[in-house]
């Protein structure tokens, strides 16, 4: 038996060449931050206004829906912003946005922008749901929920037929890869406490992936716990149990990691996009499964577990600074020309050389993602086993490049 | 020769710091929820404007507030 419905795949999008790769993909739907007003706002780039439009026709034309995030707690003197980046949404034709902040779901329901209620607010039960659905379409659960509860919220949904406020069925959205918050998700004022930069307005300076030591004041001993990572969790990772999150009926599945390259959009996008299909197929099976975990240790991670909502006991510590990534990127130079006849791209290799047998990955605003083998080199019109520094050389390229995309050398990380 | 302070304000996410720490230099500009140094010029996307030595102390303390470290002091 197929399992009826297939979650929508939700994607994180830091810029247009992630907007392509989350299109190229298999993303059912993509979320941005615009301005200073998202819990990105430091880390990530963030679209001005008049980029909306542009995402939003992007996504029209791919039929993928698009969210702007707006999740922030706003101050007074954010009014005017808030208003503005929702209405020029409303416009584009945007589909939802996510908010916290009980101004900007106020001004949503008055303009008619639908919403998504963000994680940010922490909803962990049904009541919760249906008091959020008088304003919202969509609700994002808490991370700290387990299986259990997202199951018991989804049958209640069904079965008292709650609808959101455009009268559809309510969707419950779950976090399922990504991040984990060592507070309570979107709760955390270490980094406010300890540099005056606030977590609540998208200005997180990570406090708790950074190395501590517990120091003795009587003798000055200093001790190191854990080495010194001592509350730093690992990533969150539903895929061995993804079929059980589907099981439970959430409507959307959502990767965290707008501050992430487009190849790792790329990446995760396609190993969620896989597995999906493959339970709606009744094909979900371990082997897979390790064949897709192999493919997500090769972009950005901090090691995974499976977060809160199998019930197991927390903390399960990354125990390094950040990345355990098995692949790393080498910044080679840029494309200088693509020769779409001849399926030919002629690179620049300023800062590094490459030779046939490597990979590459090709990364830009309109291409999005574009991996690629090197098969063989042209420099001045001979063939050649390397590339050179600093030299324009021509390999052949199926997929289409263009100017100005950065080249990339993907390697084994040389230091695990 | 005055002090002089630097601001980028594209990147600037409206936390009010420098308002509350220096309100003779900052204000909130409603519009859109960043703050604008008081009396600067924009120079290639940064704004210039000096200020007087007796305000310098509170702008150090705005600057080091600043989570987007985005207030640079010179001349001081």
């Amino acid at each position: 038996m197929k399992n009826k419905q297939k979650p929508e795949i939700m994607a994180p999008v830091g810029s247009f060449a992630a907007l392509q790769a989350a299109i190229a993909s298999g993303a059912d739907s993509v979320f941005f931050g615009v301005k200073q007003l998202n819990m990105r706002a430091r880390s990530s780039y963030n679209f001005e206004l008049d980029e909306i439009q542009v995402v939003a026709d992007r996504c029209h034309k791919a039929k993928v829906r698009s969210y702007i995030t707006l999740n922030t707690l706003l101050y007074e003197h954010d009014m005017a912003l808030m208003k503005k980046i929702i209405t020029t949404a409303k416009e584009a034709g945007i589909d939802e946005i996510i908010v916290q902040d009980m101004a900007a779901i106020q001004f949503a329901k008055e303009i008619g922008m639908p919403i998504q209620a963000s994680t940010q607010l922490s909803i962990s039960n049904y009541e919760s749901v249906k008091f959020y659905s008088q304003f919202a379409n969509t609700i994002v659960l808490a991370r700290e929920v387990d299986l259990d509860m997202m199951k018991v919220i989804c049958d209640r949904i069904r079965e008292e037929d709650l609808r959101g406020s455009s009268g559809k069925p309510l969707k419950i959205e779950v976090f399922v890869h990504g991040a984990l918050c060592i507070a309570q998700s979107g709760r955390c004022q270490m980094s406010l406490l300890t540099s005056n930069t606030s977590a609540q307005r998208g200005a997180c300076l990570q406090e708790c992936r950074k190395k501590y030591m517990i120091k003795d004041e009587e003798t000055g001993n200093e001790m190191s716990v854990r080495g010194g990572y001592v509350m730093s969790p690992k990533d969150l990772c539903c895929l061995p149990f993804l079929d059980k999150i589907v099981e439970t009926g959430v409507s959307v599945i959502k990767i965290e990691g707008r501050g992430r390259s487009p190849e790792y959009v790329k990446t995760v996008i396609k190993v969620y996009r896989e597995a999906v299909d493959a339970i709606h197929e009744n094909a979900f099976t371990p082997a897979k499964v390790n064949t897709w975990l192999k493919e997500l240790e090769k972009v950005y991670n901090r090691g995974f577990c499976s977060g809160y909502y199998l019930g197991k006991l927390l903390p399960d510590w990354s125990l390094c600074s950040g990345n355990k990534s098995t692949e790393e990127r080498v910044y080679v130079g840029r494309v200088s020309h693509y020769f779409p006849k001849a399926q030919v791209a002629e690179l620049s290799t300023d800062a590094l050389e490459i030779k046939t047998g490597d990979k590459l990955v090709i990364m830009g605003d309109n291409t999005g993602v574009v991996r690629t083998d090197v098969t063989s080199i042209k420099l001045d019109d001979k063939f050649v086993d390397s590339s050179g520094k600093q030299n324009l050389v021509t390999i052949p390229l199926e997929k289409r490049v263009r100017k100005n995309d950065k080249i990339y050398l993907l390697r084994k990380r040389q230091n695990v | 020769m005055k002090p002089k302070i630097v601001h980028k304000r594209k990147d600037c996410i409206g936390c009010n710091s420098c308002v509350l720490l220096a309100p003779q230099t900052w204000q909130m500009d409603t519009k859109e929820g960043k703050s604008r140094l008081i009396g600067s010029k924009e120079k290639r996307g940064l704004f210039v404007g000096e200020i007087f030595p007796i305000d310098l102390e509170a702008n150090k303390k705005a600057a080091k507030a600043c989570p987007m470290h985005i207030i640079k002091i010179e001349n001081a």
